[in-house]
């Protein structure tokens, strides 16, 4: 039981991470159907915002998680600044496809980007403690608090991004560019802003997602978002892409199958499980858990 | 917008370029000052990358004692020159750098520091002729196949077997191990540990794994040694996991055995999350090569000396990166002259050789391997001193290889 018990509290650790990413690739999917590869590197860009940041905070009294304000600023002007310099450009001339290699592209550049920066480098740096260490003790396993806040930010976030897109101008406008964008524009809908602030909110989360990684995990290096992105992704798709809800229970089905399959299976082989449920899940159902099966407009 | 466009490009070329130009001057060292009377000793470790501090420390270890022999008149009256180069810990990397040095002209290579980086180097050292010198990459098959290659460290079934001699010494007999399976030095030396303890009747009684030496989460691992009711975990992993995952993860696993690492573990110090409860690193030991704390004069001169120039101690990687320097010096002054590495090479394949270096004094064995023993050294937290600067290490006992 306690074997068991702490196996799970694992995979929602995890999972409460990948949800997190997953919302802000399900965000900005949903909107400008871009799988936006360079958000792991938000991450990044977030866990290093963080450690510049964190001392300053500290140094003006407050809590160290407060610098996650910044960071969030920082990352959603990276995010804008992505797709104004990159995204939009290619948008505009090429295909998906082009888009899609772009967004590979930004993620390779940020990362080098970062290592080419002389105060990061391409040395891993240990973050400080974020949060207070400790947890809730259930049948003598700990259940970290740290698990039990990420749980809880990703399921305000996605209440609120719920909320947002259904009740706000802004983002009905959003729904409304993802349907149809000639109609948008026919209404009204300035459609590149709609997506701009898009880039904004999802690249934003990144650094909530980058707050609540680093203080479980924390080593802060460039390539950090890559293989952590990608398997973000793969929740996202799972969970069924452009879904907010989706992501959530993506994310945590990914932390999960991650943390059963270590303890039980093989603990070498689970980032093959990882991938081998994305497979089934595409298999059974193409449009993800939660998606439903709507055949594409040509 | 064009406009904003612009500068930004500009912006992004400018960075580029500044990230060409810092390699560059690491690789070419002094193309200028490369001539005839100059002796060129390559130098390939991981400067950048996971494993930077490894790669730091031999640089450094290095550089300290070529100055040495410089001021002291050379090599047979020629100034040393070092190259130095990054390999990021990776083999791919660790070629190209091998290759560039070959194309320079150089002769003899210290390096590099990881087993899975040297591997990839070593049958081109010997069909190149040219003599490579590893301070740290343990594995057992680093020096079997190839003559021109020579370390300066144990080797990990003699690693593993000192650990298990340590581990029978408390009297332990229930231990599990923790490798990442895909990687040469975690995997060997866990190999050559279990094997060592089912030869002294200490029983291995669970094996985990992880997928990468990146791994970022072990409290499953060591649920199931809890499980097992271990006494001891045998844990291969390098510096910037342990103490970032590793040792915190095992406690609040509810682990509080002995954890027992390897010379991947040097380093460790600099890399512990600040605000982690210091307390659990107690009951955390490791073999190593040496101990900084050694009383003997010849690691306290090196101490003191590494100390005055670079103002930290000496991790076991700069001592063995200068052991690897002092061993190529004594080699080329015995063959009298540097000029032809077949003789330097017939110099350092003399098992009757003692090399009395700051890692211990030792023979090189047929391979061209070390016969020396490990200090076994534990982590030790002082509360009253505060956060992490109560944090240090302390050298439990030292097992030479004679004593197995």
């Amino acid at each position: 039981m306690g074997e068991f018990l702490q196996t799970l509290f694992v995979g929602l650790r995890l999972g409460s991470v990948y949800a997190l990413i997953a919302l802000g690739y399900t965000m900005v999917y949903g909107i400008v159907r871009l799988i936006n590869f360079a958000h792991g590197d938000f991450i990044m860009v977030g866990g290093y915002t963080l450690i510049f940041t964190v001392p300053l905070m500290t140094a003006a009294g407050l809590p160290a998680w407060t610098a996650v304000v910044i960071a969030v600023a920082v990352c959603a002007l990276v995010g804008v600044l992505v797709e104004l310099i990159a995204y939009r450009p290619v948008r505009r001339k090429g295909t998906n496809m082009t888009a899609l290699i772009t967004a590979v592209a930004m993620s390779l550049f940020l990362e080098n980007l970062a290592q080419a920066i002389p105060a990061i480098g391409p040395n891993p740096i240990i973050a400080g403690q974020l949060f207070a260490s400790g947890g809730v003790r259930v049948a003598g396993v700990t259940l970290d608090y740290i698990t039990i806040y990420t749980i809880a930010v990703s399921a305000v976030v996605m209440l609120l991004l719920y909320v947002f897109t259904q009740k706000t101008r802004l983002g009905r406008a959003m729904r409304c560019v993802s349907e149809d964008k000639g109609a948008a524009v026919l209404m009204g809908i300035s459609v590149n802003k709609t997506v701009l602030a898009t880039f904004a909110i999802g690249s934003g989360l990144s650094a909530a997602a980058a707050l609540m990684y680093v203080a479980q995990y924390p080593k802060v290096y460039t390539t950090m978002g890559s293989l952590l992105g990608l398997k973000a992704f793969v929740a996202a798709v799972v969970g069924g892409i452009g879904l907010i809800p989706g992501a959530m229970l993506g994310g945590i089905v990914i932390g999960l199958v991650e943390s059963f399959s270590t303890a039980y299976i093989s603990s070498s082989m689970t980032d093959t499980f990882v991938f081998f449920i994305l497979i089934v899940v595409l298999l059974l159902k193409p449009a993800g858990i939660l998606g439903k099966n709507v055949g594409e407009k040509v | 917008m064009k406009k904003l466009l612009a500068l930004l490009l500009a912006l992004c070329m400018v960075f580029a370029l500044a990230a060409c130009g810092e390699g560059g001057e690491n690789s070419g060292g002094g193309d200028d000052a490369a001539s005839g009377d100059t002796i060129k000793v390559g130098l390939i470790g991981p400067i950048t990358g996971s494993n930077a501090a490894y790669g730091n420390a031999m640089v450094e270890g290095a550089r300290l004692t070529v100055r040495e022999i410089n001021e002291n008149g050379g090599i047979l009256g020629k100034q040393v020159e070092l190259i130095e180069a990054d390999d990021r810990g990776d083999a791919t990397e660790c070629m190209n750098a091998f290759n560039n040095m070959v194309a320079e002209g150089v002769k003899y290579i210290i390096g590099s520091a990881t087993s899975g980086a040297t591997a990839a180097i070593t049958g081109m050292a010997n069909e190149e002729g040219v003599i490579l010198i590893s301070p740290s990459a343990t594995a057992d098959d680093i020096t079997t196949e190839d003559d021109y290659v020579f370390r300066a460290c144990f080797k990990d079934s003699l690693q593993g077997d000192i650990a298990a001699a340590w581990v029978q010494q408390q009297g332990i007999t229930r231990v599990g191990t923790i490798e990442c399976s895909a990687d040469t030095y975690s995997s060997g030396l866990v190999k050559s540990f279990t094997a060592a303890c089912e030869a002294r009747g200490i029983e291995v009684a669970a094996a985990e794994s992880t997928a990468t030496m990146d791994a970022q989460d072990f409290t499953n691992q060591f649920n199931s040694m809890v499980s097992a009711g271990v006494e001891l975990v045998y844990a291969i992993y390098y510096y910037d996991a342990v103490g970032a995952f590793l040792v915190p993860q095992a406690r609040a696993a509810g682990f509080d055995g002995i954890i027992m690492g390897a010379d991947g573990f040097d380093g460790t110090l600099d890399y512990i999350s600040e605000g982690t409860d210091y307390s659990v690193f107690s009951n955390v030991v490791y073999t190593n090569h040496y101990d900084a704390t050694d009383s003997s004069p010849v690691v306290q001169e090196y101490v003191t000396a590494y100390e005055a120039e670079y103002g930290a101690m000496p991790l076991c990687f700069a001592a063995l990166a200068s052991d690897c320097m002092m061993m190529l010096q004594t080699a080329i002054e015995t063959a009298g002259s540097a000029d032809d590495a077949a003789a330097v090479r017939d110099a350092l394949a003399d098992t009757s050789v003692t090399y009395e270096g700051v890692t211990g004094t030792f023979n090189l064995d047929e391979s061209g391997t070390p016969v020396k023993g490990a200090a076994v050294i534990e982590f030790v937290y002082d509360s009253s001193a505060g956060g992490l600067e109560g944090l240090g290490t302390r050298l439990v006992t030292t097992i030479s290889a004679d004593e197995l």
